[in-house]
């Protein structure tokens, strides 16, 4: 067991750095990714309340359709399939573009659920105090639906950063390819992929602790309401 | 040499096969050690035990299946345990579907009163019997929802059984465009595949809420 981490002793100055510059693209990967799916998942939400029963059907159509389809198959169609139709991207853009399409779905259905979660009267009450449709929106609905999102938003995020693994496959420069990398070069696999194991879990698991403190935290008050 | 379309069809079916036998492998894994699991954590008196249990699942739960998928294919193999593709596909899984089933069930079981165990105990039921009739039975039906998610993901991650070589969807896939250039014909049908596999088992799950009367 000591020549376990004797190993380790020995091979962390060499790579350290390196796991910790490809730790940099993981969270580029991971947090443009989500940004772009904050935005896609908007749009769809946009498109589910509105007045227009066809683009009510287009976001539940590719909200259910993405969610089906595994993010491997997306990226790897990303990668290779768009050059046929004249778009190349780099494994790094076409992997924020999958993880941001896959995410999408996912934190969609998140924005829906919270919306939803505020009663109908705040609105109507709202309105009927006067306010603006956007104002009830930023200043009534939001506040209040943001509370009910915010743990399951933050584990969106803990999916993509997981997810982001899968960039590996298309080449990009991310954690999982250094240490397939790494591994093929010291031959040490299982020192590498349980290092590398860390490293995602330093990230994700404060996370995880951070939603279920939200959770708990943020829900303190409605759950009060809800019991009286 | 460009493949006719029942080709690239016959050669992602086969991979399907190889996915449903991971699939179903790694999901009697989930289920059976996720159960044992989640029933030590609720019920055990030991502190130590359930810490134990808790650090199996977050570990799992926050690093990426890739990541287990490696440490078992390459990594145990530098120490002489060896798996095949399909076996480490399936152990892999299958371990990172119990943490994920041990949370779920853990979750239902404490959302059941109390009572219900006390009362069924009160009756004369064993310990025994007021788990096998009364705990988890409610319990199953309580969770049949997150149950279903997991399932239709599971689907999905086999996909991720590629990046060891397990000749699944993917694998062929890649195989396919490699001989013969088709790409976006090749992903096209392995996207449609996963979804035609996806769809019909989440609508069944839909279907066992909804007889079922969940979320009631």
């Amino acid at each position: 067991m000591s020549g376990f981490f004797q190993v380790y002793r020995e091979y962390l100055p060499e790579w350290w750095p390196r796991l910790l510059e490809a730790a940099r693209v993981t969270a580029e990967l991971s947090s443009f990714g989500f940004l772009l799916a904050l935005v896609l998942a908007g749009v769809l939400v946009a498109m589910a309340r509105s007045p227009w029963r066809a683009l009510r059907w287009a976001s539940n159509a590719i909200v259910q359709f993405v969610r089906a389809v595994p993010l491997l198959a997306l990226l790897l169609a990303l990668y290779f399939g768009l050059p046929a139709f004249g778009l190349t991207l780099s494994g790094y853009w076409a992997g924020i573009l999958g993880l941001g399409l896959q995410g999408a779905a996912y934190v969609a259905e998140v924005l829906r659920g919270g919306l939803d979660s505020v009663h109908r009267g705040q609105r109507e009450a709202a309105l009927a105090a006067g306010l603006t449709p956007r104002q009830v929106f930023a200043n009534v609905v939001l506040p209040q639906a943001l509370r009910v999102m915010l743990p399951p938003l933050v584990n969106c995020y803990v999916s993509l950063l997981k997810d982001s693994s899968l960039c590996a496959l298309i080449a990009t420069d991310e954690l999982m390819l250094a240490a397939r990398a790494m591994s093929s070069e010291y031959f040490l696999p299982l020192h590498i992929f349980v290092l590398v194991g860390l490293f995602y879990f330093a990230i994700a698991f404060p996370l995880s602790m951070l939603s279920r403190l939200l959770g708990r935290r943020l829900s303190r008050g409605r759950r009060a309401l809800g019991m009286t | 040499m460009p493949a006719a379309l029942p080709v690239i069809l016959l050669t992602l079916l086969e991979g399907a096969v190889t996915a449903a036998q991971v699939a179903l492998g790694a999901a009697l894994i989930a289920f059976v050690l996720g159960l044992a699991l989640a029933l030590v954590d609720v019920f055990s008196r030991f502190a130590l035990l359930r810490t134990a249990i808790g650090a199996y699942v977050e570990w799992m739960r926050n690093v990426p299946a890739l990541a287990h998928l490696f440490v078992l294919y390459f990594g145990l193999a530098s120490i002489g345990l060896r798996f095949s593709p399909k076996g480490a596909a399936i152990v892999g899984l299958g371990l990172v579907g119990a943490a994920v089933l041990c949370d779920v069930f853990g979750a239902g079981m404490r959302a059941l009163h109390v009572g219900q165990r006390e009362a069924a105990l009160a009756c004369g039921l064993s310990p025994l019997q007021a788990l096998r009739f009364i705990v988890l039975p409610q319990m199953l039906r309580l969770t049949l929802p997150a149950i279903g998610n997991y399932a239709s993901q599971l689907i999905k991650d086999t996909s991720i059984a590629s990046a060891i070589a397990a000749p699944e969807i993917m694998f062929y896939a890649r195989n396919l465009v490699t001989s013969t250039f088709q790409t976006p014909l090749i992903y096209a049908s392995a996207v449609l595949l996963y979804a035609s596999i996806v769809f019909p088992v989440s609508w069944a799950f839909n279907r066992m809420e909804r007889r079922l009367g969940v979320g009631r």
